[in-house]
């Protein structure tokens, strides 16, 4: 349904590629997006999901099994991606990520971190008296730089997230969300979701957290512990996301930073 | 015929399949579950259906008409609402009754078929009626056990009850074949005895059989044999509107178009 | 006693009696099938049951196996009450469950990680 934006394959599932780009939430979504692409999942007007009922079997994941099963009888869309998307089946789809080096277990940057890299400076200034601070200053920094941040997403899987593209709108699904856009199209358009319902599917991110009400942070450097966008966010190669392009972060709830965007689904 | 128009053929909504009976070709009309709808808030898609001038006819399942206990007005006026919310030119429920001596069962369960039952029911059912805005039809019921000492055939039942109250018959086919099945009652009896002229609209609905036991589900596909009573009833009467209940484990929208399709089929057949 | 509230009053005592006997472990009326007894009560229970996951699907789900069995038990003990609510059914089953320690008091697992997120 979707025009391609380009020919360009991946050689990797919806799942894995919405997990590169904004996490099990994610992942999760691309899974419901491709039971909805098959006829396997219904939703409804109250945000409801249930399985199509049928005699065959019809998931080819165990994240989409567990989709399958977790509706049988109708549940709200938001639980159904909330309960999948912190279940034993997307774990495992990270912990495979996490083999096969597309993603690493991340290092956020905290206290000590700062801590190490206010000492460096201190001793810099130092320095400019006695030189021999120099050395402390130079070891704080090489502590600092062994306990710089991590970013969850490897540089393999930054590249797998490049090489993926809405050539379908599943994968549309899995790189932009529900409520993205690929284009000037959004993205629950594409599968006749009623704008509330599409809304209604990733996670609501909680206002309660201060680090993004903080110094009008970009979106890249909102979330302290695993930004969700920036580098590893929202495709960082495709336009329609947070960081490349012109496009503001968080407008219009299409990508992160706004109310649910990228990132959204996650376990809590 | 008086009151009733031609309805055609429609579908039970139900908020889980929403956007499947918006989309669904061949609707004619709905019926929607009164207890479901909220007066001041019509679910988006009721209020969808009703601008395309698709009737909403609400339906029933908890007034206990049959029931011994005194009538819950509460009840009837609620139905009352939905029906003047939805512009309804018709209301129903059962012949029935589901809650006695502090319990609920929960369910539609069969009246005796005695005078002492029928004037109840008679009672109750005048009452309703009062405090309707609209015409009121009754549906006969599946029944998985048989009261004893029945004093009437079900369709004797109902006759009287329709001359008693000059109440609308809503026939479900489904019931008929489950009571046949299960309580050996006959369709055909049963449609010989009922006005016919009285038939506001007819409900079609899926059933499994275990075992012995043929249950009613509206969960399942729709037997061919229920399809054949209602084959047997619109061989004697062209009815006014026929509707497929499906409450539970809705399969795809192509298999609901296809069993749509399968009763206008049946219907048409018998239409000049 | 007018005829009508006579018949009434019949009425209703039979319909109880059937009530009981289907829903509360009652002792089956005379004149009924034993059989189709058995088979009522289990379409009634399996209904009951079927609209409590619906209303309760993370108690089913975290019930696995045993949802039936444990709805099952709770059912003849809890008869529903005219009145009640299929919602407080609901409810009602999973504090059953919590009371006789078949439900976690509060189930909270968080996979810290991601909750950050």
């Amino acid at each position: 349904m979707v025009t391609p934006t380009t020919t360009r394959g991946t050689r990797f599932t919806p799942e894995q590629i919405g997990f590169l780009a904004a996490g099990p939430g994610r992942a999760t979504e691309a899974a419901l997006a491709r039971l909805l692409d098959a006829g396997l999942l219904r939703v409804s007007r109250d945000n409801r999901v249930s399985a199509v009922h049928q005699s065959r079997q019809g998931a080819t994941t165990a994240v989409e099994a567990r989709l399958l099963n977790q509706t049988r009888t109708p549940v709200s869309l938001k639980s159904a991606v909330k309960i999948t998307s912190s279940g034993t089946e997307v774990r495992a789809l990270h912990q495979q990520l996490l083999d096969d080096g597309l993603m690493q277990r991340p290092r956020p940057r905290n206290a000590a971190w700062w801590f190490l890299l206010a000492m460096a400076v201190v001793l810099v200034a130092v320095s400019f008296q006695s030189p021999w601070a120099l050395v402390g200053a130079a070891s704080f920094l090489l502590m600092g730089i062994w306990l710089r941040g991590r970013k969850p997403v490897t540089r393999a899987g930054r590249a797998a997230l490049r090489s993926a593209t809405a050539s379908d709108r599943v994968f549309a699904v899995a790189l932009y969300g529900f409520t993205g856009k690929v284009g000037t199209q959004e993205v629950g358009d594409l599968f006749d979701l009623p704008k509330d319902v599409a809304r209604s599917i990733p996670l609501k991110q909680k206002k309660k957290r201060r680090s993004s009400a903080r110094g009008g942070a970009s979106c890249g450097a909102a979330v302290a512990s695993y930004s969700s966008c920036g580098s590893t966010g929202c495709g960082s190669s495709h336009s329609h996301s947070c960081g490349s392009s012109g496009h503001s972060c968080g407008g219009g709830g299409s990508s992160c930073g706004g109310g649910g965007g990228c990132g959204g689904g996650g376990g809590d | 015929m008086a009151g009733i128009k031609d309805l055609g053929v429609g579908i039970g909504w139900r908020s889980e399949i929403d956007l499947t009976v918006e989309r669904l070709p061949g609707v004619d009309f709905v019926e929607v579950v009164a207890e479901n709808l909220h007066i001041g808030h019509l679910p988006e898609s009721v209020t969808l259906l009703l601008e395309r001038g698709i009737p909403v006819l609400p339906h029933a399942v908890s007034l206990s008409l049959g029931g011994a206990e005194e009538l819950d007005m509460g009840r009837v006026e609620h139905l009352g609402a939905v029906a003047e919310a939805v512009g309804a030119p018709m209301v129903s429920d059962h012949v029935c009754f589901v809650r006695a001596g502090g319990l609920d069962s929960g369910h539609l369960m069969p009246v005796p078929r005695t005078r002492d039952a029928l004037d109840v029911l008679v009672e109750n059912v005048t009452l309703a009626q009062r405090n309707l805005p609209v015409p009121l039809a009754l549906e006969n019921v599946a029944a998985l056990l048989e009261w004893p000492d029945g004093e009437l055939s079900e369709g004797e039942f109902l006759a009287e009850l329709v001359e008693r109250t000059d109440c609308w018959l809503l026939v479900d086919v489904a019931n008929l074949y489950a009571n046949a099945r299960n309580i050996g009652t006959d369709p055909e009896r049963f449609l010989d005895e009922i006005p016919l002229e009285r038939l506001a609209y007819v409900h079609v609905a899926g059933g499994v059989e275990h075992g012995e036991v043929y249950h009613d589900t509206h969960a399942h596909a729709v037997l061919p044999e229920v399809l054949g009573v209602l084959d047997e009833l619109c061989s004697r009467v062209n009815p006014p509107g026929v509707l497929l209940e499906r409450d539970d484990n809705y399969p795809s929208d192509t298999e609901i178009a296809s069993e749509l399709a399968a009763i206008r089929a049946v219907v048409d057949k018998h239409r000049g | 006693m007018s005829d009508a509230a006579a018949a009434r009053e019949r009425l209703a005592s039979q319909q109880a009696a059937l009530l009981n006997a289907l829903l509360a472990n009652g002792p089956a009326p005379a004149g009924f099938d034993e059989r189709r007894l058995a088979v009522e009560r289990r379409a009634l229970l399996s209904k009951r049951r079927s609209v409590a996951r619906m209303l309760g699907p993370s108690v089913a789900d975290e019930l696995g196996d045993r949802f039936q069995p444990l709805f099952d038990a709770y059912a003849v003990e809890n008869p529903r009450r005219t009145g009640s609510r299929a919602r407080e059914d609901a409810a009602r089953f999973a504090e059953w469950c919590r009371a006789s320690g078949e439900l976690a008091e509060s189930r909270k697992s968080y996979w810290k990680f991601w909750r950050t997120n």
